[in-house]
C-alpha cells in the first residue's frame, strides 16, 4: 500500500510502533465529544454517561462529521472512581453543559487511607457500560479510526477518592502513606485498562493531570508519583500515552521514562524545547489550548496555531485537555484541513 | 534592650516557622509571644503575614508549589489560632466577612481554597461554602451572614456563567454587597460586562493581590497606630 491512501488507523498505528508516517495525525485520547455531534443525534450530554449506546455513538461523530482521526469514551474522569465506591453526580436535572462529577468521597481522613478494592472491581460501576461502547464503536468505526480510551493516573485517582488538599500535604507529610495507597490505586487502573483492551481499544491514554505541574513539583513528581506511573505502563498491552498539563517541560524526561509510548502535553509545554530534549524519535502529543483556540479562537489562528505544533515538531497534533464540546464546526474543519495539506 | 530582641528573636521565629512549614515551631513561638507579654498583632502582621509574604514570593518563584503553600498556611493557622484570642483591637476599619465558593458543577476549589486562605489571613470573618455550590446557597448564605463581600470561583467556561446568575441575583436582593470572581476562563473584561467588584487574574496575580491586600491592611494598621501616638 502507498503511504498517501494510509487510513487514519493505519497512520495512527505505525506512528505508535515507530514506523514512518507521510503526516502527523490529527487525533486525541482524551474526551472529545462535541455539541454537533450530540445535537445532530438529538441526545442530551447527561445522558450520555450512563447509556453504552448513546456514549458510542455519540463518540463517533467527531470522527463522522468532522473527520477527527480516533473515537474516544468515556467523557468524565469518574469511572474508576466510582468502581471504587464514590457516589457520582451526572447533573441529570440540568440542560447545561456541566461533566460529571464526585458526589461523595471515599476516604474523609488520614486514618481512612488504607483501603481495598471491592470484590469484583473490575466489573462495578460504568466499567463494563464503557467497555460496551468500546464494541459498538469498533464495530461502527473501527474500521477507519483508532478506538481509545483513557483511565487516571494514580495520584488523580487519589484526588478524586480523598479531599485533594489533604492528599497534596500528605505527600510531604507522609510519603509512605501516599506511596501505600497509590500503589494500591495502580493495581486498580491496571485492572479497569485490562478491561478496556479485552474490550478491543487500540491504545489507552493515562491521565495524571492533578500532577500537573502548575500544582505539583517535579521533584515531588520523580520520587512520589513516577514509579507507580512506571508500574502501570509495565503491565499495559496496548500502545499508551502519558498526559499531563500545565508547565512540563522539567519534566518531560521523566514523563518519557514511565515507559509510555508517548507522552501528551498541553499549551503550556514548549514543544521544541522539549523535542530538542527528548530525540527525534520521542513520540510526543500535543499542543493546541483546546478551549481558547479551538472553540474561542477564529479559523486564522486555529490554522496558525496548527502550523505552530507541526513546526515545532509534533509527533501527533492533539489537544492540551479534552476537547471542549461547543468547539465551532468552522474551527474544527480548519484544523483538520490544516493538518492535512502540511508537509514537514 | 534584651527586651526588644526577644522580640525581634520570636517574630523571626514566628516568620520562619510558617516558611517552613513548621506547626509545631509557629505554635511554640506564639505561646512564648503571649509568654512574655508581647502584643499579638505585632507578633500576626510582622511575624505570621511576613513570613506568608515570602511565601508567596517562592510560589511565584516556583519554588513552592501547592502542596507547600498549603502546608505553610496550616502553619499560619496554628499560630493565628493561638494570638487571635488575644488580639486587641483587629478593628483596622477594613475589617469584613466573606462568603465565598466554587459555582455549581464546578470542583476546581485548588484556587479557591488558596484565596479563601488569604482572607483568613486578613483577619476577615470566611463562610466558605466549597465547591460545586448550588448557585441560589451564595444568595442565602450572603443574606444568611449579611457578608460584605462574595467571592466566586470557576475553572471552566461552562460553569463560569453560572456566576452572572448569581450576581443578578445579589445585586436584585442586596444592592450594597461587593462581589469578586476569579478563576482561569474568568478576565476583567468578563467581571465589568457581568458587573461584578472585582476581580484577580491568575494564581500568581490572585496571590499578588492578596498580598498587597495584607499589605495595604498592615499600612493602614500602621497609620493607626501612628495616629495614636
Ligand atoms: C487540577 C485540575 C483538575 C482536578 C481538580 C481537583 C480540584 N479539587 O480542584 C480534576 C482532575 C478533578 C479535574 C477535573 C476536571 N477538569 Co480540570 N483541571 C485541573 C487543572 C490541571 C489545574 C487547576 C488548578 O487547580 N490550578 C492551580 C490553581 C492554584 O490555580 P487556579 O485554580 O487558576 O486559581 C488561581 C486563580 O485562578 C485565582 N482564582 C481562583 N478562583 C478565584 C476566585 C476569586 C474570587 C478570585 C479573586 C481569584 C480566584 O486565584 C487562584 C489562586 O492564586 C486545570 C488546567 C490548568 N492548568 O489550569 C484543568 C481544567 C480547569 N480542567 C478542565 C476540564 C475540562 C476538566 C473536566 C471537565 C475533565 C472531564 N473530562 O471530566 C473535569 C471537571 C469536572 C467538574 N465538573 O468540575 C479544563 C477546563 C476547560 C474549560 N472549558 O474551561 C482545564 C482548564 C484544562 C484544559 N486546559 O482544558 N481537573
Amino acid at each position: 500500500m502507498s503511504i498517501t491512501t494510509m487510513t487514519a488507523k493505519e497512520r495512527i498505528m505505525k506512528l505508535f510502533a515507530g514506523e514512518e508516517v507521510d503526516r502527523p495525525p490529527c487525533f486525541s485520547g482524551m474526551g472529545n465529544v462535541t455539541t454537533e455531534g450530540l445535537k445532530s443525534l438529538g441526545y442530551k450530554f447527561a445522558a450520555s454517561h450512563l447509556d453504552a449506546k448513546m456514549m458510542a455513538d455519540a463518540a463517533s461523530t467527531t470522527y463522522k462529521l468532522f473527520g477527527f482521526e480516533c473515537g474516544v469514551v468515556p467523557f468524565d474522569l469518574c469511572v474508576e472512581a466510582e468502581a471504587l465506591g464514590c457516589e457520582i453526580n451526572v447533573y441529570a436535572h440540568s440542560e447545561d453543559l456541566l461533566y460529571p462529577t464526585i458526589k461523595k468521597k471515599l476516604i474523609h481522613k488520614e486514618d481512612e487511607m488504607e483501603i481495598s478494592l471491592p470484590s469484583g472491581f473490575q466489573e462495578k460501576g460504568r466499567i463494563p457500560l464503557v467497555c460496551e461502547a468500546i464494541g459498538l464503536m469498533k464495530k461502527d468505526i473501527g474500521g477507519d479510526v483508532p478506538i481509545g480510551t483513557y483511565v487516571l493516573g494514580p495520584f488523580t485517582l487519589a484526588g478524586q477518592i480523598m479531599e485533594l488538599n489533604d492528599l497534596l500535604k500528605l505527600s510531604f507529610k507522609k510519603p509512605d502513606k501516599v506511596g501505600k495507597l497509590l500503589a494500591l490505586l495502580a493495581d486498580a487502573i491496571v485492572m479497569v485498562a485490562g478491561q478496556f483492551q479485552k474490550a478491543g481499544i487500540d491504545y489507552i491514554t493515562v491521565r495524571e493531570m492533578g500532577a500537573t505541574s502548575d500544582v505539583l513539583s517535579p521533584r515531588v513528581f520523580k520520587n512520589l508519583i513516577q514509579p507507580y506511573l512506571k508500574k502501570i505502563f509495565d503491565r499495559l498491552t496496548v500502545p499508551s500515552v502519558l498526559h499531563i498539563c500545565g508547565k512540563t517541560n522539567d519534566i518531560v524526561p521523566f514523563m518519557m521514562e514511565t515507559g509510555a509510548k508517548a507522552i501528551s502535553v498541553d499549551q503550556k509545554n514548549d514543544v521544541a524545547e522539549s523535542r530538542k530534549k527528548l530525540g527525534k524519535d520521542a513520540l510526543i502529543f500535543g499542543n493546541y489550548d483546546p478551549y481558547n483556540v479551538l472553540v474561542a479562537g477564529t479559523p486564522e489562528m486555529v490554522k496558525e496555531t496548527m502550523k505552530k505544533c507541526m513546526d515545532d515538531g509534533v509527533s501527533a497534533v492533539w489537544p492540551g485537555c479534552d476537547i471542549w464540546p461547543t468547539v465551532p464546526a468552522e474551527n474544527i474543519r480548519t484544523m483538520m484541513d490544516e493538518v492535512k495539506k502540511y508537509r514537514r | 534592650m534584651a527586651a526588644d530582641e526577644k522580640k525581634k528573636e520570636l517574630l523571626e521565629r514566628l516568620r520562619n516557622a510558617v516558611i517552613q512549614y513548621d506547626e509545631d515551631a509557629a505554635k511554640e513561638a506564639s505561646r512564648e509571644v503571649l509568654d512574655v507579654g508581647m502584643d499579638a498583632n505585632d507578633a500576626i502582621f510582622n511575624g505570621l503575614v511576613s513570613g506568608m509574604e515570602e511565601v508567596g514570593r517562592l510560589f511565584e518563584a516556583q519554588e513552592y508549589f501547592v502542596p507547600e503553600l498549603l502546608m505553610c498556611a496550616d502553619a499560619l493557622y496554628a499560630g493565628l489560632d493561638i494570638l487571635k484570642p488575644h488580639v486587641k483591637q483587629l478593628d483596622l476599619g477594613v475589617r469584613g466577612s466573606v462568603v465565598i465558593g466554587t459555582v455549581e458543577g464546578d470542583v476546581h476549589d485548588i484556587g479557591k481554597n488558596i484565596v479563601k486562605m488569604m482572607f483568613d489571613v486578613a483577619g476577615f470573618t470566611v463562610y466558605d461554602l466549597g465547591r460545586d455550590v448550588p448557585l441560589d446557597k451564595f444568595v442565602e448564605e450572603q443574606l444568611r451572614t449579611d457578608s460584605d463581600l462574595v467571592c466566586l470561583s470557576a475553572m471552566m467556561t461552562t460553569t463560569m456563567t453560572g456566576m452572572k446568575k448569581v450576581i443578578d441575583d445579589l445585586r436584585t436582593k442586596n444592592p450594597n454587597v461587593k462581589i469578586m470572581i476569579g478563576g482561569a476562563p474568568v478576565s476583567a473584561d468578563i467581571a465589568e460586562k457581568w458587573g461584578a467588584d472585582g476581580y484577580a487574574k491568575d494564581a500568581n496575580n490572585a496571590l499578588k493581590d492578596a498580598i498587597n491586600m495584607i499589605s495595604s491592611l498592615k499600612k493602614l494598621k500602621e497609620e493607626a497606630e501612628a495616629r495614636k501616638k
